[in-house]
């Protein structure tokens, strides 16, 4: 063996281990900030591809914060959702009372408490603002009734609970309106699998586009590609700027779907307050908070590097050297 | 050096570039390469480059067997050639400097040893002034000469050149093959295809011809008979 290919050999030996992890480091610092430059330079052909990300991540974000709010507006309407049991006038005040205390006894049962006849006269009669003649009755028309609260948690507790209530002799009448909360809450589980599928149909869009604006890079930098192929550049090498490009994209995308967004979210806090105040709703609305905006930014930088690497497997066969 | 053993090239649709050809370069030797276009001079190359694969028997070229080199290895095999190209082949849209710098950067030399090196380089080739401008704003003799600066910068064993002089005037033509020929002296293995028999016949250097892809001289080296 010669001594230039022993040199040669040693050279190839050496280079994944000394000075080589201080190239990699410096291609990869220099590739980033290339890549961010060229981003920089072309801001107008380059915007577009963000903001194409950062609102088909906005709309989906948006959803996802709507649903939010509304979930935790429901658990507070579960926990406010009550069942009131009208008594006959058969039950006499202590009956009725007892019947309070074993219904508090239940474990599906959060609270109870005893509304007596004169009790129900008396708030029924202050909350008419007018002053009618025509309700001077000589007796009060209202029964006794009992309030339970129950804990909203599963439908099927509630179902028990109901069975027994009506089963009861002193219970003249139940008013229950839990129905609607169960016809909400498979309403909020539609609604998300359709936001899932929106965020899966526009992940789709984002990949889409990502790839072909790194496909118009690779074919305006194909001649280069080549050249840098017969100088010995390994793949890794070749794919890099583009890899680096493609996270810019993501990035920039995800912020500015982030401040999109927000702005949304801000702008809309205040009529959706009023709106929300005319129920008696507390108007909640959720910000992103950190946990959720670093998964924002990670989901799009994510889907724009998966969208480059398409790009890159099916384009930079093209560019072998002739 | 460069060892071909019976290697045939036969490109999809049957028509056969190379047949049977048997060569051997050694380490050291200047020689050119002959033949009409279209005689297999390109595909030759191709084949050293690792471009192209042999379609039959064995090519070995700087120590590694090329029918048998992996994917991965291309790179690295390539590293080790200095290949001059007849258009260039250079980056217009970048300086000179980084130009030349290219395959050290690839090879992921210090930015300290990328600078000396593409000044010595540029040096050689008596460009040392032009190195901030860009390959558009110089002369096609000056053009080449970055192509063989590029070529030379990391010192291969092996320099390919596939007619180095084929835009250029004669003068600038006899400059460029007196560039090769130092390369020689110093001990880089030279192999240049070209056409131009003229300029061949007046330097003394070993000449294989090609003809529809057979060899038509000596396999072995010793001078021109």
């Amino acid at each position: 063996m010669t001594a230039q290919r022993q040199q040669a050999m040693n050279r190839r030996r050496d280079e994944p281990a000394q000075g080589a992890s201080a190239a990699w480091i410096r291609h990869h610092r220099d590739c980033a900030v290339a890549a961010l430059m060229r981003l920089v330079r072309n801001p107008v052909s380059s915007a577009l591809t963000w903001l194409v990300i950062a609102i088909s991540l906005t709309l989906p974000t948006l959803f996802y914060l709507a649903l939010a709010s509304l979930e935790h507006q429901t658990e507070r309407w579960q926990a406010g959702g009550q069942i009131t049991l009208y008594l006959t006038d058969a039950t006499s005040l202590e009956e009725g009372q007892t019947l309070t205390e074993e219904l508090a006894q239940r474990p599906e049962v959060i609270s109870t408490r005893y509304v007596a006849a004169d009790e129900a006269w008396q708030s029924f009669s202050q909350s008419l603002t007018l002053d009618d003649d025509r309700l001077q009755l000589e007796s009060n028309p209202l029964p006794a009734s009992i309030v339970v609260v129950p804990d909203g948690q599963s439908s099927t507790d509630l179902e028990a609970l109901q069975l027994l209530i009506t089963s009861l002799p002193q219970v003249e009448d139940v008013q229950l309106d839990l129905a609607w909360i169960d016809r909400l809450n498979r309403f909020l589980e539609l609604i998300a699998t359709g936001v899932t599928g929106l965020a899966i149909l526009l992940g789709v869009a984002v990949l889409l586009v990502v790839g072909n604006t790194i496909r118009l890079a690779i074919e305006s930098r194909k001649e280069e590609i080549r050249i840098v192929k017969l100088l010995g550049a390994t793949e890794a090498f070749i794919k890099r700027p583009f890899l680096y490009l493609g996270l810019w994209y993501g990035l920039l995308g995800g912020m500015a779907a982030w401040i999109l967004v927000s702005g949304i979210a801000w702008w809309l806090h205040t009529p959706l307050s009023a709106f929300l105040d005319t129920y008696g709703l507390d108007a909640h609305v959720t910000w992103l908070d950190i946990g959720e905006t670093f998964i924002l930014l990670l989901s799009a930088t994510l889907v724009s590097l998966t969208g480059t690497h398409i790009a890159l497997w099916r384009h930079l066969r093209e560019a072998e050297p002739r | 050096m460069i060892h071909f053993d019976q290697v045939s090239k036969r490109y999809d649709g049957g028509h056969e570039a190379l047949a049977s050809v048997d060569l051997h370069i050694e380490r050291g030797e200047m020689v050119f390469l002959t033949g009409h276009s279209g005689a297999g001079k390109s595909t030759l190359l191709k084949l050293i480059m690792r471009i192209e694969k042999p379609s039959s028997g064995q090519l070995r070229v700087n120590g590694q067997l090329l029918n048998r080199l992996g994917k991965g290895r291309v790179p690295f095999f390539r590293r080790d050639l200095g290949i001059v190209h007849q258009d260039h082949q250079l980056l217009m849209d970048q300086t000179v400097f980084d130009n030349v710098a290219l395959p050290l950067v690839i090879a992921g030399e210090h930015p300290r040893d990328v600078t000396r090196r593409v000044r010595a380089a540029l040096d050689k080739v008596g460009l040392l002034e032009r190195e901030n401008y860009r390959p558009i704003q110089l002369s096609g003799g000056e053009q080449q000469r970055v192509g063989i600066a590029r070529a030379v910068v990391r010192k291969p064993a092996l320099l390919l050149a596939d007619e180095p002089t084929g835009n250029l005037d004669p003068a600038l033509s006899r400059d460029i093959m007196a560039l090769f020929s130092e390369f020689n002296r110093v001990g880089t293995t030279v192999l240049i295809a070209s056409h131009d028999l003229g300029l061949i016949a007046r330097l003394n250097y070993r000449v294989i011809s090609l003809q529809e892809g057979r060899l038509l001289t000596t396999p072995f080296g010793g001078g021109r008979s």
